[in-house]
């Protein structure tokens, strides 16, 4: 189990840095969660979803938890799930992904969310539904919305 | 069957996404297949949402690695040792505490007024230190990532 959740561990800190929008934060988030899993690893029931969506469900859940944790009233929550990552996280590594990085940014919270857990860490919309804890019938639409939303902004950073 | 282009906006443009992502049914896959044969924009369409899709999952959004958090993981001994420090400090203090107060409530040249204002400090002091105690036991047994809600 820890090899594969070591294997998970870049994924999980990709979309923990789209909600929290912070590299520390996210690792403190992803460690947090390898803690719980480890502490019970019992709790994971395979028939119940794979390893990897439980996973995730468990660090996106874990990074909501944590910006409630800093005292923030609800309109403040709302306001920080909906805020750009800082440039720290647009500035990252290589050149090549600055225009999928900058316009991905630029997208609200929740759409970041769902391009990174369909897109980047290949969830079912099964998956994405139980992690996105949304009706399996909306992810589709939110989905497409937010990839047009993506595409629209990579145009502009293509120019 | 007919099929117009009605905008990538639309119902069909939804099913554009369904498609790139191999989640229609083989009934309806078929049918956008067919609309798409025939329109254009629909074509171009599923090309760019195609291409969006593979930016992004090739695009490097972490910076971390999978060896360090295997490493991660198995610094989670180190919480139990900070645990055990904890346990052992808390433990100490608390020997130290008693035969202090032993020696305090023994002691002959000590009025009973000091001795109850003193108790009165103390006492108040381990009782918030025990609701705090008992709060944190309460949250831990509370799986606290269940009632969140986005």
């Amino acid at each position: 189990m820890r090899n594969k959740l070591a294997n998970l561990g870049n994924g999980a800190h990709a979309l923990a840095m789209q909600i929290l929008g912070n590299a520390d934060d996210a690792q403190d988030a992803v460690q947090d969660a390898f803690e719980r899993v480890l502490r019970q690893p019992e709790s994971y029931q395979p028939a119940k979803g794979t390893l990897k969506s439980w996973f995730l469900t468990i660090v996106r859940n874990g990074c909501i938890d944590q910006l409630r944790g800093r005292r923030t009233t609800e309109h403040q929550v709302e306001r920080l799930l909906d805020a750009a990552p800082p440039p720290e996280q647009v500035a990252m590594n290589t050149e090549r992904d600055s225009g999928v990085r900058a316009a991905l940014a630029e997208l609200p919270n929740e759409q970041r969310q769902i391009l990174v857990l369909r897109d980047y860490l290949d969830l079912s919309y099964n998956e994405l539904a139980s992690v996105m804890d949304i009706p399996k019938g909306t992810v589709m639409s939110r989905l497409h919305r937010a990839r047009l939303a993506l595409k629209k902004g990579l145009e502009n950073y293509d120019c | 069957m007919t099929v117009e282009h009605r905008g990538i906006d639309d119902h069909v443009g939804e099913l554009l996404s369904g498609l790139v992502d191999g989640e229609l049914t083989q009934q309806v896959r078929q049918r956008v297949e067919l609309h798409c044969e025939s329109c254009e924009q629909c074509a171009e369409d599923l090309q760019a949402l195609r291409q969006v899709r593979e930016r992004l999952g090739k695009a490097a959004l972490s910076n971390t690695r999978t060896e360090q958090w295997r490493e991660t993981m198995n610094d989670t001994h180190t919480s139990g040792v900070r645990t055990a420090g904890w346990l052992i400090f808390i433990g100490g203090l608390l020997l130290a505490g008693g035969a202090f107060l032993l020696v305090f409530l023994s002691e002959t040249s000590v009025s009973i007024f000091e001795k109850v204002v003193f108790l009165a400090i103390y006492g108040g002091l381990g009782l918030l230190l025990y609701s705090v105690l008992r709060q944190r036991l309460i949250e831990r047994k509370t799986d606290r990532y269940k009632d969140v809600e986005i």
